[in-house]
This record gives C-alpha cells, sequence and structure tokens, in this order.
C-alpha cells in the first residue's frame, strides 16, 4: 500500500511522533555530522568539551570557593560547582546551537521536506557527548575527593530528562523565534550570561531569601540543577520547589513545540 | 483516485512582501511584485493549480522563468506550504533537483553517501543494500575515503548525482534547469528519467528543454504568470508556450542559476553596430549584444560564454572570447561586456540565451533560457530571399557549378 499525503494550506500539519519516528535516521546521522565536523582537524578534539567548563569553574573556584568563601555544606565546592556546571552547559550548549540551527540548515530547508523539529532535535544528542565528558571528569574529581555517589544515582535519568526538556523547550523556541526575528541570535549570548548568575550553580540556592524563592524557581534550570546535584552528590532539594521549575520547563517546551508547528508551514520561504 | 499519482485541487503560492528576511528572496519577490501586482504588499506566484497526474505517467510542466514552474515543484515536494489548495500524494516523493544536499566538505564520500542519503529519505538500511552500487556508478570508488573537500566539482557532482539515482521513489520530480553547468550530467537526468518512466514511475519534469519534453512526456503543463494555461496533450502545450509573447524579463532575479555569484549577470540587451538599442533584430545584420553584469570583487581572467539556443533547446552557436582571445579583467562594481556578431546568422524565430562567466576556471554565474528575443526576416544574402525556418544557421557561402 502507498502511503498518501494531504496537504491543506489551511491547516498546519499536527505534530506527527510518528512522522518523527519515520525520520529517526536522519535525526541520527545530523547528530552524528555535526559531532564528526565539530572537531575534525583539531588537536585536542573532545578535550575541547571540557575547556569551556573548565575554566569557569576555575573562576568559580577562586571567586565563590575561597575569596567568597561561599558556604556548600560536606560537598566540596569543585564538586558542588562542577554538577552545576554540568547541567548548565548542555543547556547553553542545545539553546545556542539551535537558535541558528535553521538558518545554518537552510540549505536542505530550502531544498527537501522532512519534519523541520529534526534541525533542533538533533542538537540535542549532539550536546550528550560534551555532557558525558563533562560527567566522567565530575566522577574523577569526586574519587579524588573520597565523595562516592550514593544511592541517589537512581534519580539521574530523572535529572536527564528534565535536562533535555528544559533545554529543548529553550533551543525549539529560539530556533523558531530566530526565524522570524533574527535579533534573538544576539540575546541569546545574554540570557546564557545573565542566566549562569540567576542559577545555583556557583552558588546553592539557600542564599535566597526565602520570600523571592518561589520566584527564583521560575527559571526552570534551577530546578534541574537541583536534581542534579541531588542524583549525583545527595544534595537534600525541596521537592515543592523543584516541582516549580519543572512545571515552568513543561510549559516552555510545549509552547515552543506549538509555536515551531505554527511557523513551519513559512520556514522555508523565510529562511 | 486509486489510480492517480498526484490530485492538486485549486493550490495557489502567494509571498508576502517585505516580510521575507532573505536578500535574494525579497530581491526577486519585489522584482517580480511589480509584474504582478503593482500596488500590494503580496503576489502570487501560483494561482488556482488544478491538475491530476495518473500513476505511471510522464508529466512535463513549461514555462517562461517566473511563471511558477519551480514553485509548484516546491509545493508537490513539500518544501514550502500551499496558500490556498489541497494537494493529495500517493507515495514517496523524492526529486532530482536537491542533488549533494547537505554533503558536508569536512566528511569522506562514503560518509556523505550516508549522510546524503539518509537527507533524501533513504533508510540507513536501504543505503547500506546500495552502498556498493553507488560507489561503482559514481566513479569515484579510489577517492571514497577522502574527504570531499579535496574533490573535483566534477567528481562532487557525481557522487551526488549517483546517490539520488539509487532512489527508489513512487514519484519523482526533476528540475532540470537546476542541472546546469554539467551537460553529462543533464544526459544522466534524461537517461535516469527515461529509466524511471519504463519502469512505472510516475514522472513530472520542469523544463525549457522542449526537445527532451516532446520526448519522455505524454501530457504537459504551461504555466504563465502563475496560472495553469493549458494542461495536455505535450504537441498543443508547446504550440501554446511557442505563441506567448516575450515577458518582461529581469535577468538579476532569475533564481535558477549555479556559480559563486562573484558575478552576476543583470540584463542582456542587443544594440546596433552603433551601439543604440535595437527594436527589431534582423538576419543578416551586425548585432551588438551587452551583457550586463555585477560584481562583488575584482575578477581575473574572465571567460564569458554566450550560447544562442532554439526554443527547442538545441545550442545554435557559441561565442566565447576565450576562443576569440580576447581576455579580460574586470573591476568590482557594475559593467557589461558586448559581444559584436557581425551577419547575424540567425533565421526567423525565436531563440533564448545561455550564459556563462568564468573566472581563473572557476564559474561566476550561469543561466539558461534567459532573455527570449525575436529575429525577423532580413537581407542576409543581399538577395532578399531566406530559406524556410528550421533549417539551421545561415553561413555566407558561394556555389560554383562545373568551374
Amino acid at each position: 500500500m502507498v502511503e498518501k499525503t494531504v496537504i491543506e494550506a489551511s491547516k498546519s500539519k499536527g505534530l506527527s511522533l510518528r512522522e518523527l519516528l519515520q525520520y529517526r535516521d536522519l535525526f541520527v546521522i545530523l547528530a552524528w555530522r555535526d559531532l564528526r565536523v565539530r572537531y575534525a582537524q583539531t588537536i585536542l578534539g573532545l578535550l575541547w568539551a571540557l575547556l569551556q567548563p573548565l575554566v569557569t569553574l576555575l573562576i568559580f573556584i577562586v571567586i565563590f570557593g575561597r575569596a567568597l568563601n561561599v558556604e556548600t555544606g560536606e560537598i566540596p565546592y569543585p564538586l558542588f560547582a562542577l554538577s552545576g556546571m554540568a547541567a548548565w552547559s548542555y543547556f547553553s550548549f542545545v539553546l545556542q546551537q539551535s537558535g541558528s540551527s535553521l538558518i545554518n540548515a537552510q540549505e536542505m530547508v530550502k531544498k527537501i521536506y522532512f519534519p523541520r523539529l529534526i534541525i533542533p532535535l538533533s542538537k540535542s544528542v549532539t550536546g550528550f557527548v560534551d555532557l558525558l565528558v563533562t560527567l566522567i571528569f565530575l566522577l574523577i574529581l569526586m574519587s579524588y575527593y573520597g565523595f562516592p555517589p550514593g544511592w541517589n544515582l537512581l534519580y539521574f535519568p530523572a535529572a536527564l530528562i528534565a535536562v533535555v526538556i528544559v533545554s529543548l523547550g529553550a533551543g525549539i523556541w529560539t530556533s523558531a523565534l530566530t526565524i522570524r526575528f533574527r535579533d534573538v541570535q544576539h540575546i541569546i549570548p545574554f540570557i546564557v550570561q545573565v542566566g549562569l548568575y540567576a542559577t545555583p550553580i556557583a552558588y546553592p540556592s539557600s542564599l535566597i531569601p526565602e520570600k523571592w524563592l518561589s520566584l527564583y524557581y521560575l527559571n526552570p534550570m534551577t530546578g534541574v540543577v537541583d536534581i542534579f546535584r541531588y542524583s549525583l552528590l545527595g544534595e537534600p532539594v525541596r521537592w515543592e520547589l523543584v516541582g516549580i521549575s519543572l512545571v515552568a520547563g513543561l510549559i516552555i517546551f510545549i509552547t515552543g513545540t506549538i509555536y515551531f508547528k505554527s511557523m513551519e508551514k513559512v520556514i522555508s520561504d523565510v529562511v | 483516485m486509486s489510480n492517480l499519482a498526484l490530485k492538486i485541487e485549486g493550490i495557489g503560492k502567494q509571498y508576502r512582501i517585505g516580510e521575507e528576511k532573505s536578500d535574494t528572496l525579497r530581491g526577486s519577490v519585489s522584482k517580480l511584485k511589480n509584474i504582478f501586482s503593482p500596488n500590494k504588499e503580496t503576489f502570487w506566484a501560483l494561482k488556482d493549480i488544478t491538475m491530476t497526474v495518473d500513476h505511471g505517467s510522464s508529466v512535463g510542466i513549461i514555462g517562461r522563468n517566473g511563471a511558477g514552474k519551480s514553485t509548484l515543484l516546491k509545493i508537490i515536494s513539500r518544501i514550502t506550504h500551499p496558500s490556498s489548495g489541497r494537494l493529495e500524494i500517493r507515495g514517496r516523493v523524492s526529486s532530482l533537483l536537491e542533488v549533494g544536499t547537505g554533503f558536508h566538505p569536512e566528511l569522506t564520500g562514503s560518509e556523505n553517501i550516508y549522510l546524503n542519503g539518509t537527507i533524501l529519505g533513504m533508510t540507513r538500511k536501504e543505503i547500506k543494500g546500495k552502498y556498493d552500487e553507488i560507489v561503482e556508478f559514481s566513479g569515484v570508488k579510489k577517492f571514497i575515503n577522502t574527504p570531499v573537500k579535496h574533490y573535483s566539482s566534477g567528481m562532487k557532482v557525481r557522487l551526488a548525482f549517483s546517490v539520488a539515482a539509487h532512489l527508489e521513489p513512487e514519484i519523482l520530480l526533476i528540475d532540470e534547469v537546476l542541472a546546469v553547468g554539467d551537460s553529462e550530467f543533464q544526459k544522466k537526468c534524461l537517461q535516469k528519467m527515461e529509466d524511471a518512466s519504463t519502469s512505472g514511475r510516475t514522472v513530472v519534469f520542469v523544463s525549457h528543454n522542449l526537445a527532451a519534453i516532446r520526448s519522455f512526456c505524454t501530457k504537459t503543463a504551461l504555466l504563465d504568470y502563475g496560472e495553469l494555461k493549458f494542461y495536455g496533450d505535450t504537441g498543443e502545450a508547446i504550440d501554446q508556450y511557442l505563441n506567448l509573447g516575450s515577458m518582461e524579463e529581469d535577468l538579476a532575479a532569475v533564481e535558477r542559476r549555479s556559480g559563486t555569484g562573484a558575478l552576476k549577470f543583470t540584463a542582456a540587451e542587443f544594440l546596433s553596430e552603433s551601439y543604440q538599442p535595437l527594436g527589431a533584430i534582423q538576419s543578416g545584420h551586425h548585432i551588438r549584444v551587452r551583457l550586463r553584469y555585477s560584481s562583488t570583487r575584482p575578477l581575473k581572467d574572465v571567460v564569458v560564454r554566450l550560447q544562442v539556443v532554439t526554443m527547442e533547446g538545441y545550442i545554435l552557436f557559441t561565442c566565447n572570447n576565450y576562443h576569440s582571445g580576447d581576455t579580460f579583467d574586470v573591476p568590482a562594481g557594475e559593467g557589461h561586456f558586448d559581444c559584436r556578431i557581425p551577419d547575424l546568422p540567425l533565421n526567423t524565430g525565436r531563440y533564448v540565451l545561455n550564459l556563462q562567466c568564468l573566472s581563473e576556471r572557476e564559474v561566476m554565474d550561469e543561466v539558461e533560457y534567459i532573455s527570449p528575443f525575436h529575429v525577423e526576416a532580413g537581407n542576409f544574402y543581399s538577395t532578399g530571399k531566406l530559406p524556410s525556418v528550421k533549417q539551421g544557421v545561415l553561413i555566407k557561402h558561394e556555389w560554383t557549378a562545373n568551374e
């Protein structure tokens, strides 16, 4: 039976998971291409993935850990900061890569059909490699400090799912927005820069006054970072606050997907 | 419906002007706007197209530049969404207008086969099954593990084409003009079309090459100003096409062109020997063809090729400054090349031009089937007589008998 496709001018195509699944090979190969190309002909290769968070980490250790003497309880400061950095680096990678992803793929977008959502989606896979490298480094550091992960590690898959949904949600929003407003490309670095300090990466959220906390946790990455630390380092969390973050993240993800679908019709005309 | 491959009902495509961000698109759109609807902020590149394509048939689409042929193909291939109407597609669609899409210079030939094949809609398994065939067909086996950036452009095209040629869609779309530049490739395109149509696939073929349309397509659609003027018997469609007057064409806005774009042809004008614009072009007159261009940087070693082509797609003659020994270096900015053709050897009829510009052996710009012009009977042989049309070009000659 040949497949039948119906296109109607008045209708936007709904989100079809079946179609996305049909295109899974494309999705995988685009992620693979990004990876393969990113470190081609570099001497340090994958180590570059580690270098950027590492430099930030060093700055944090010097400023927050030593000079300001931020209190992180039993957890050694470098572990505390690096676990937060792992989640944040992934988020900022996906956000930045997705932002320009459709513009960079315009040659493809203008010449063939495929579900456009694949483009930002593939960026979330590419980001995993950097995340993995950072996590391995974190584990090495943990054994150095004699701070082995506990049973909480069972929550780590949940932490991963949370960070993917939040990052993708933001990434899908920016990729679609960039199509209409090129300005968004210039806003993303600000979000990344401000977000780094508006999220408890260099300092614990206990430093935030109680009355501001619910506002603070509207930043979805705040909750995600908490879950990361909870699963990797066993730092206690306040789930009612993390819940706020997760709901915010989910809303961003869902609205982003809806907005993207509404833009999909015109993407090839506008890029 | 069961026997239809495509059912197109009232399809239209409207472009909004001013909203488009892309420079080239905006440029072309605003130019088109002047033609279609001078006072509005939108224009319809396609209007109310209704047609059906039977399963297994070969259908041609013809029309002048800017008539909406490519837009129609883009809608059928689902690249762009129609603004009105409804479209039913039965079967997998793939198109030869997307050759080499997604090729990445840093990846090897082999990696690019997988990448490109997947992008074109093959599964990993399908590619694996056909991999050896694809490599064999491409003729670049020796370099298959070399990054594509080290390939010559010819090798790249061959590799890209062999991937595309191994697709097995139920519906094949071909935009011949996108294959400009490589006659080898064009031949392969036509061969591919023949194979596809004999093996029962549906083929939709956009071309200016009327000879190819005539030989492959049973039915042909004629588009003009975005409207379907005629759909049916190919011979009749071609007759109607040839009877259309010439359209004001903006060469700079023609989208289907190849080359780096460092230099672009912006206009072709026909002048008299004394550089006056010609109202009518006559056989046997000395004329100058002025090709206006705009270049983004100074270019060295510029070679300009002008070909005169019949509406059927046959090249009649070629004027090339490389052969005539006139070499140019051109500065950045606007300028023009003049080609003087003494004793214009064309009989009465309509012709088009193919233009190409090289600099240091690299293609800067190439456009085909542009600037349609009409030649009127003139006194070529100083006898007032001319052969009837379709007897080739006119050349000066003398006869003697038993001398």
